[in-house]
């Protein structure tokens, strides 16, 4: 696997990649990684997810939280996928997302996600999300690898880090 | 601007503290001042003198007035 080449992730290749499981794994395909640059895919929905039922009853639509989560799963392997960092734990630090319609039974939620900055344990990037070719959501995002970057910070009054 | 003008601008930058509490912050002393907030002050600090920090000064720049100290190997005077 080379750094600067891109690859796909099949649903069972991504999750050497991506630590969430059922119920909370939000995306189904990874078209395309570019180790620490980007990674593309997709989420399909089908009436069948399990928070449907009850978001909402009678007008069932993906929750914001998830399509946000969505999104920084994606992120997360552009990150995963450069040398050292399969299998590391990723934390979310910090995000502003934008909302623009509704995710539905049915759509398929295209991903698209960019690493801006990949330094030291934190990765900072941009993700939107489409269905029917418009943009459903997008958001700034800031993650990190708690283990590559608590190897740059200085100890608290207690000793720790 | 002077170099300690810039050391001082990276602080108030990162963390939007006022000058007066300058000389009392470390790491951990100020919400602001947690492990992303280290790591974007060092990148401020890394743009604004054009060097690149070793891991060993990165972990070890514990406070306001230590981290003139670490500056100091890299030849920026005057913090």
């Amino acid at each position: 696997m080379s750094e600067n080449k891109g690859f796909s992730l099949d649903p069972v290749q991504l999750q050497e990649y991506q630590p969430n499981r059922y119920p909370f794994l939000m995306i189904d395909y990874v078209e395309e990684v570019i180790p620490g640059v980007s990674a593309k895919g997709y989420k399909n929905l089908t009436l069948n997810e399990w928070y449907f039922p009850e978001h909402f009853p009678g007008a069932p639509n993906m929750p914001g939280a998830l399509q946000l989560e969505a999104l920084a799963q994606m992120l997360t392997v552009a990150i995963t996928t450069l040398p050292g960092n399969k299998g590391k734990v990723v934390h979310g630090l910090s995000h502003t997302v934008r909302f623009k319609k509704e995710v539905l039974p049915g759509d398929k939620l295209v991903i698209e996600t960019n690493v801006l900055s990949w330094k030291r344990g934190i990765a900072i990037g941009k993700g939107v999300g489409y269905t029917n070719d418009e943009i459903a959501v997008e958001a700034d995002m800031t993650i990190s690898i708690p283990d590559l970057l608590k190897q740059f910070l200085p100890a608290k009054s207690d000793g720790t880090k | 601007m002077t170099n300690l003008d810039k050391y001082n601008e990276a602080f108030i930058n990162a963390f939007g503290v006022e000058s007066s509490q300058l000389e009392e912050l470390a790491y951990q002393s100020i919400a602001e001042w947690d492990s992303v907030g280290h790591m974007g002050l060092i990148a401020g600090l890394e743009d604004a003198f054009d060097i690149m920090l070793e891991t060993d000064d990165i972990v070890d720049f514990s406070s306001y007035e230590k981290g003139k100290e670490i500056l100091k190997k890299y030849s920026i005077d005057g913090v």
